[in-house]
């Protein structure tokens, strides 16, 4: 990568109607590197054990977005991840690993910890509010901690961020990806109505009829559903 | 042994403990002064046996001004617990170390050193543990501020 990135703009620029071929480059280029994130094993408290549940288990499965190679080690990895709260005496030691890894690197911070101290903002003697007072962040992922989902939305934002935004020619310098666009057809109205009805239909437990339904189970010594049962009885 | 006749045992070694009420298991409070003296006698008394600390720490009751340390006892032998607490005065947190029974303590009591601030009359190596060298003030004190710290709005 090191010798597309810094020489190949020089070779190019000669050639007339080189700077096509090089928008062209850009696009092969980001697309590639979006696509092939190694993240490196970093977390510091309990959104770790939610960045491992996304990086690590089969359920979620990052693999499917290019981003499955965890790191050990700082060298070998461009997506660093703060999962978790940074205490000042952790925070030379980030600011070390960040400077470690090789150029270009992203930086995703999941959890109100990692974006302004969270719970600890206030009255805390060690928590720093925010990992941008240490490195710069690309993606903020809000949640304490995030969901799996939501963690894969920064990941497919941080994806889009650097296939529109870096550029050979200028790196380091990024665009900001447009996010709040909906896909066509679709309303927020509707999205609001669609969650609604989940939340509504989730979140509704009839105890009552739970409890008879419970009673009833235990006078017949046997289960209502038809279809199978877990439990033992017969 | 159970609670009641664990109470019981370490009245009978030491008079000045008094059983505390409302603990979910046997615990008990001593003077600073008895404690050392009780201490070994919990380590080392085969009916007691307690060979492992599980935990130090300190609770901060500052409007009454002391520190209460509290010592978590388990017996490895009997399967029995006991919590120890002593209450030293905020002012000068002197207390003697228990590190020559279990030397578990000689981390702790250096956690609770860097965190509250109590001294620990022979303590081979008293430093702070988490935080640096040059750290300023015990954070877990209830009166501890510092510049870096934000006051959260009413
Ligand atoms: S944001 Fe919440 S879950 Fe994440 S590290 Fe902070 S406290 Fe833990």
């Amino acid at each position: 990568m090191g010798i597309i990135t810094e020489k190949l703009p020089c070779y190019i620029e000669p050639i007339p109607g080189g700077s096509l071929l090089l928008t062209s480059m850009d696009a092969v280029i980001n697309w590639s590197r979006a696509n092939s994130l190694w993240p490196l094993t970093f977390g510091t408290s309990c959104c770790a054990i939610e960045m491992m549940m996304a990086t690590g288990a089969p359920r979620h499965d990052t693999s499917r977005f290019g981003a499955e190679v965890a790191r050990p080690s700082p060298r070998q990895a461009d997506l660093l991840v703060i999962a978790g709260t940074i205490v000042r005496r952790m925070a030379p030691r980030l600011k070390t690993l960040y400077e470690q890894m090789g150029e270009p690197r992203y930086v995703m911070a999941t959890g109100s910890c990692a974006i302004s101290g969270g719970p600890f903002m206030y009255n805390s003697y060690s928590t720093i509010r925010g990992a941008d007072e240490i490195i710069p962040v690309d993606v903020y992922v809000p949640g304490c901690p995030p969901r799996a989902e939501a963690f894969f939305y920064g990941l497919l934002t941080l994806q889009k961020l650097i296939k529109e935004g870096e550029s050979v020619r200028r790196p380091g310098e990024r665009r900001k990806p447009v996010l709040s666009a909906l896909p066509p057809g679709i309303t927020l109205d509707q999205i609001r109505a669609e969650m609604a009805a989940v939340l509504k239909s989730d979140a509704t437990v009839n105890v009552e009829q739970a409890a008879k339904k419970l009673e009833k189970e235990s006078q017949d010594g046997q289960c209502e559903s038809a279809d199978g049962c877990c439990c033992s009885r017969t | 042994m159970d609670s009641a006749n664990l109470l019981t045992a370490v009245a009978a070694a030491e008079p000045n403990a008094k059983p505390r009420e409302k603990a979910d298991r046997a615990a008990v409070q001593v003077p600073v002064g008895n404690l050392s003296a009780l201490m070994k006698r919990l380590r080392n008394d085969s009916t007691f046996a307690f060979d492992m600390l599980c935990d130090h720490t300190a609770v901060d009751w500052s409007e009454q001004g002391t520190f209460e340390l509290v010592y978590q006892l388990y017996s490895t032998v009997h399967g029995h617990y006991l919590m120890v607490t002593t209450s030293v005065p905020r002012v000068s947190p002197i207390v003697p170390t228990v590190r020559e029974f279990w030397r578990i303590a000689e981390f702790q009591e250096r956690e609770v050193y860097d965190m509250f601030g109590v001294l620990y009359d022979g303590h081979p190596d008293l430093r702070r543990l988490f935080l640096e060298d040059d750290w300023k003030g015990f954070p877990l004190r209830k009166d501890y501020t510092d510049d870096f710290m934000l006051e959260r709005p009413e």
